[in-house]
C-alpha cells in the first residue's frame, strides 16, 4: 500500500516537474541572432500557405500592419474604393501624380509639373517612361482613364475633384474643373489619386496594375498581401524580391511577432511596447503627423444640442494626460483639427481648456444638477447620458474612451462606451451621442479637405449633421482662394468656427513610429502618414 | 470485533477526521474568498475607479501593494472589487445552471415520454456544440456585458445539469418509498419536492461547488475576450486583457488579476473535492 503510494507522489512530482520545464522552455524561446536559419524557418512556417516561398538568394521582407483590413474600409488596394488607396501608395504599389516632401511641400512624381491656366483649368506633364505593372506605357490617356473612373465611383473624390472634363495629348492632360478648385494638385496626390491601368482593371480580390516599386501578387481582406518587386520600376532598382504584409490587428501579437524575428518591420506597435524596441538590433522611426483623435458630436442627440453640455464635455477631457501618460508621449495634445507645425495649426487656434470645476458650472447653468446623489447631473429627472462610440483597430482609441469616462464622471456625465469593429453601422443608425475616431486631418498638406469631407452641409462624411452658416460662407471663400497665406487665414477661421461651436472636439495628433528589424534599412515614417514601403526599403 | 475490522473502523475514523479538518480549512478559504467579495466595496484601500494619470504604472509598493494600471488606479483595489464581478456572476451563473439544468432534468426523468426524449435531444445539441466557442458566438449576438455573458454560459452549462438530474430522478422514482408516497396519496409536486430534491441534491451540490472554479474561468475568459465585463468596471478577465501589452514592461498589471484567478479557482476547485469527499464517499480516493 506505502509503494503504492510513493509511487504515486513520485509520478505527480515528476509530471509537474516535466510540465514547469516544458512551460520555460516553450516561454524562453527566444530566436538567437546567431542563428538566421532558426528565423527564416519560422517565417517559412508562418507563411506555409503562401505558394511562393523563398528561394535561395532571394530577399523576403516580412512586415506586420494593424491597417489593412475592412474596418478601416481599407479591404483591397483598389485606391478608387473607400480608403483602400492609403493601403496602395502604403505598400509601394501605386503611385500619385504628384507626392509630398518631408515638410509636405508638392514634388513632382509621376507627373513633371503642372500650370493652372486660369481658375478652371489646368494642364499637367506626365513623367516619360513609367510603364504600369500590366506592360502599358503611362500617358495622359491612361490618366485620364483612371480620374474619369475614379470620379465616377468615389464620391469623396468626385466632390473634392470637381472635374467637368479631362483633355488627353500624349504626356499633357488638361483638366477643366466645374467650378475654381484651388487645391486640386494637393487632392490628385490623396492616395485616391494612385494611377492605375484601367485597360488591366480590378480584378474581383481589388487588385490593381500600377506603376510603383511593388506589385501584389495576393490579396486578402484582413489577413495581408503578397508583393513582388516590379522588376520594370521607372525610379530605381527595388531591392527586395517579396514582401508579405501581415494584418495583425492585435497589438501584442505584433510584438511578440517583432520579437521572435517573424517580422522585419511594424507599423501600430502599442506604445507600451515601443520602448522594447529602443536598442540595437531594431530601430524606431518616428514623425509628427495630422493624424488626429477627435470626437464628432452628434447633433440629432437633443442632449448634445445644448451648448453649454458640449463646451462642458470639452472643458472636461484632459487631453495634456492622454498624450503624455495614455499615449506615452507619443503625440501632442491638439486644440484644432490641425497639428502646430502647420502653418494654420494649432497655435493659431484656441479651444475650450480643460477645467472641470468650469464645465460643472456650465451643466448648471444648463440645469443639469446632481438631484439624487449619485454623483451624475441629472434633468427632469434624466441622468445625462452620453453614448461614445468609437472602435478598437486604433489602439488609442478605446484609451481616450476610457480616460473620458473617468474625467466626465468628475463632473456628473455618465459615458457608455461602445468600443465596437461594427462601428460604421452604429454611426449609420445614429446609435450614438460622440463618435471618436481617427484621421489625417491634412493628407494632402491642405487644409480644405477636412472640412470639405467632413464639417459642411454636402461633405460626404459630415456624421453628426454639423452646420454652421459661418462655415459655408468661409467655405465658399476658401473654394476659390488660391493664394496660400489667404488659404491658411481662412482655414484658421474655419477652425476657429468648429471649435466655438464645439461641433467637434480634438484630443491629441499622433506621433507616428515604425520599428525595423535587424538590418533594414529605408523604412521611415513619413509626415502625411501614408508613405512606407518604397524603393528605397532594402534588408541586409 | 477481530483485530482485522478494529483496523478498518480506525481507519475509518481517521479519513473522517482528515476530511473534516480539509472541509474546514478549504470551506474556511472558500468562505474568506466569498466574504472579501461581497464587502469589496469597504475592504478597497482606495477607490478602484479613481483614475490618477500622475501615479500610473507605478510597480508594486510606494503605498500601491500590487501597483497601479496605466490609468494610475491601485491594482489592489481593483484585484479585491474584481472579486466582486467575477466571483459573484460565476455563482449566479452556478445558481441559475443548477435550477434550470435540475428542473429540467426533474421534469424529464419524473416525466418520461416524447417530451423527456425531445429536451435530451437538444442538450445533445448543446452538449455537441464546443462549449466556449458557443458562448462566445452567444455573447457576441448579444453584444457583451457581463449579465449577458452569464447568459451565454448559462446557455451552454446547463444540460450537465439536466442529465444529472434526470438520471438520479429516473433512479428514484421507481425506489419502494416513491410508491410509498404514492399509495399515501401524495401529489407529483410533494414528492418532487419532499422525495427527489433532497434525494438528489448531493451529486448536484457537489458538481455546482466544483463547477464554480471553472464558471470564474469562462467568465473570465469572456472578459478577456471583450465579451463580458465592459470597461472600467472592475473582472479579473478585463483587467488581464487590458493589461496584455505591459505584460513585458510593467507586468504587475496582468500578474495581479491571473494570480487572483488561479488562486480563486484553486481553493473553490479544492473546496468543491472536499465537499465531493463529504457528501459523496462512494466517489472518495481510497
Amino acid at each position: 500500500m506505502e509503494r503504492k503510494c510513493l509511487w504515486k507522489k513520485t509520478g505527480v512530482i515528476l509530471l509537474t516537474l516535466t510540465m514547469t520545464a516544458g512551460l520555460l522552455t516553450g516561454c524562453g524561446g527566444k530566436s538567437s541572432s546567431s542563428d538566421p536559419s532558426a528565423s527564416t524557418e519560422k517565417k517559412e512556417q508562418a507563411n506555409d500557405n503562401d505558394a511562393s516561398s523563398a528561394s535561395e538568394g532571394e530577399k523576403v521582407f516580412y512586415y506586420g500592419d494593424t491597417t489593412f483590413n475592412a474596418e478601416n474600409d481599407e479591404p483591397d488596394v483598389n485606391p478608387h474604393y473607400g480608403y483602400s488607396g492609403w493601403a496602395c501608395i502604403r505598400y509601394g504599389i501605386g503611385e500619385t501624380l504628384f507626392k509630398y516632401s518631408d515638410s509636405m511641400e508638392l514634388e513632382p512624381w509621376l507627373a513633371t509639373e503642372y500650370e493652372n491656366v486660369d481658375e478652371n483649368t489646368w494642364t499637367i506633364t506626365l513623367r516619360d517612361g513609367v510603364t504600369f505593372t500590366s506592360g502599358r506605357a503611362l500617358d495622359a490617356e491612361a490618366v485620364k482613364e483612371c480620374l474619369d473612373d475614379l470620379v465616377n465611383v468615389h464620391e469623396r473624390a468626385k466632390g473634392d475633384l470637381k472635374i467637368k472634363g479631362m483633355t488627353a495629348d500624349g504626356q499633357t492632360l488638361t483638366i477643366e474643373t466645374q467650378e475654381p478648385v484651388p487645391a486640386l494638385i494637393n487632392y490628385l496626390s490623396d492616395p485616391y489619386g494612385c494611377i492605375i491601368d484601367m485597360e488591366a482593371g480590378v480584378t474581383d480580390d481589388g487588385n490593381v496594375s500600377a506603376t510603383g516599386p511593388y506589385q501584389a501578387t495576393k490579396v486578402e481582406t484582413d489577413k495581408g498581401l503578397t508583393l513582388i518587386k516590379n522588376e520594370d520600376y521607372w525610379n530605381g532598382t527595388p531591392h527586395l524580391d517579396t514582401i508579405y504584409v501581415k494584418t495583425i490587428t492585435d497589438g501584442d501579437t505584433m510584438t511578440m511577432s517583432m520579437q521572435s524575428g517573424e517580422l522585419d518591420g511594424a507599423y501600430g506597435l502599442p506604445y507600451a511596447s515601443l520602448s522594447l524596441f529602443e536598442n540595437d538590433p531594431y530601430t524606431i522611426s518616428s514623425v509628427e503627423t495630422s493624424r488626429s483623435f477627435y470626437g464628432t458630436i452628434n447633433y440629432e442627440s437633443e442632449i448634445l444640442q445644448d451648448e453649454n453640455v458640449r463646451r462642458a464635455i470639452a472643458g472636461a477631457i484632459d487631453k495634456e494626460n492622454f498624450t503624455r501618460v495614455l499615449m506615452n508621449g507619443n503625440g501632442s495634445p491638439a486644440v484644432g483639427p490641425f497639428p502646430a507645425s502647420f502653418t494654420f495649426g494649432d497655435s493659431t487656434v484656441t479651444a475650450q481648456e480643460y477645467d472641470p470645476e468650469f464645465s460643472k458650472k456650465l451643466l448648471a447653468d444648463a440645469g443639469w444638477k446632481d438631484t439624487d446623489g449619485d454623483g451624475y447631473v441629472e434633468k427632469d429627472g434624466e441622468k445625462l447620458t452620453i453614448r461614445w462610440l468609437t472602435y478598437p483597430s486604433r489602439q488609442e482609441l478605446p484609451l481616450l474612451a476610457e480616460s473620458v469616462q473617468a474625467t466626465l464622471k468628475e463632473i456628473g456625465i455618465d459615458v457608455q462606451v461602445n468600443n465596437t469593429a461594427n462601428h460604421l453601422d452604429f454611426v449609420d443608425s445614429g446609435d450614438w451621442d460622440i463618435y471618436a475616431s481617427a484621421m489625417v486631418t491634412a493628407p494632402t498638406g491642405d487644409p480644405e479637405y477636412f472640412f470639405t469631407t467632413h464639417c459642411l452641409d454636402d461633405s460626404t462624411v459630415n456624421w453628426g449633421g454639423y452646420h454652421s452658416d459661418k462655415l459655408e460662407k468661409l467655405e465658399e471663400k476658401m473654394s476659390i482662394a488660391f493664394d496660400a497665406e489667404e488659404r491658411s487665414e481662412l482655414a484658421t477661421q474655419m477652425a476657429q468656427t468648429i471649435l466655438d461651436d464645439n461641433g467637434y472636439i480634438f484630443a491629441s495628433h499622433l506621433k507616428m513610429s515604425i520599428v525595423s528589424g535587424e538590418g533594414v534599412t529605408g523604412l521611415t515614417a513619413h509626415p502625411c502618414d501614408y508613405y512606407e514601403i518604397t524603393a528605397d526599403l532594402d534588408k541586409n | 470485533m477481530s483485530m482485522e475490522e478494529k483496523i478498518t473502523v480506525r481507519k475509518q475514523k481517521v479519513v473522517k477526521s482528515h476530511t473534516r479538518q480539509k472541509l474546514f480549512f478549504f470551506g474556511g478559504l472558500a468562505i474568506a474568498v466569498l466574504l472579501v467579495a461581497a464587502f469589496a466595496p469597504y475592504l478597497t484601500p482606495y477607490d478602484p475607479y479613481e483614475q490618477d494619470l500622475s501615479k500610473a504604472l507605478l510597480p508594486p509598493g510606494n503605498g500601491h501593494l500590487l501597483g497601479t494600471d496605466r490609468y494610475g488606479r491601485d491594482m489592489l483595489s481593483r484585484v479585491i472589487m474584481g472579486s466582486q464581478t467575477t466571483i459573484f456572476s460565476a455563482l449566479l451563473l452556478v445558481v441559475i445552471i443548477t435550477i434550470v439544468g435540475g428542473a429540467v432534468g426533474i421534469f424529464c426523468g419524473w416525466h418520461g415520454g416524447k417530451l423527456d426524449a425531445f429536451l435530451m435531444r437538444v442538450s445533445d445539441i448543446f452538449l455537441a456544440f464546443p462549449g466556449m466557442v458557443f458562448a462566445i458566438a452567444v455573447a457576441s449576438v448579444l453584444s457583451g456585458g457581463v449579465i449577458n455573458a452569464v447568459v451565454a454560459l448559462a446557455c451552454i452549462s446547463w444540460p450537465k445539469y439536466a442529465r444529472i438530474t434526470r438520471s438520479q430522478a429516473m433512479m428514484i422514482k421507481h425506489l419502494p418509498y416513491i410508491s410509498a408516497a404514492k399509495l399515501s396519496g401524495s401529489g407529483t409536486w410533494k414528492i418532487v419536492w419532499k422525495h427527489i430534491v433532497p434525494n438528489i441534491a448531493g451529486p448536484v451540490i457537489v458538481t455546482a461547488v466544483l463547477d464554480i472554479g471553472t464558471m470564474i474561468m469562462e467568465i473570465a475568459g469572456l472578459s478577456f475576450l471583450g465579451l463580458g465585463a465592459a470597461p472600467p468596471t472592475a473582472e479579473w478577465g478585463s483587467m488581464m486583457s487590458n493589461g496584455r501589452s505591459m505584460l513585458q514592461t510593467s507586468p504587475w498589471v496582468i500578474l495581479s488579476p491571473g494570480c487572483a484567478i488561479f488562486l480563486t479557482v484553486i481553493i473553490f476547485n479544492l473546496a468543491g473535492d472536499t465537499v465531493r469527499d463529504v457528501l459523496d464517499p462512494k466517489q472518495r480516493k481510497r
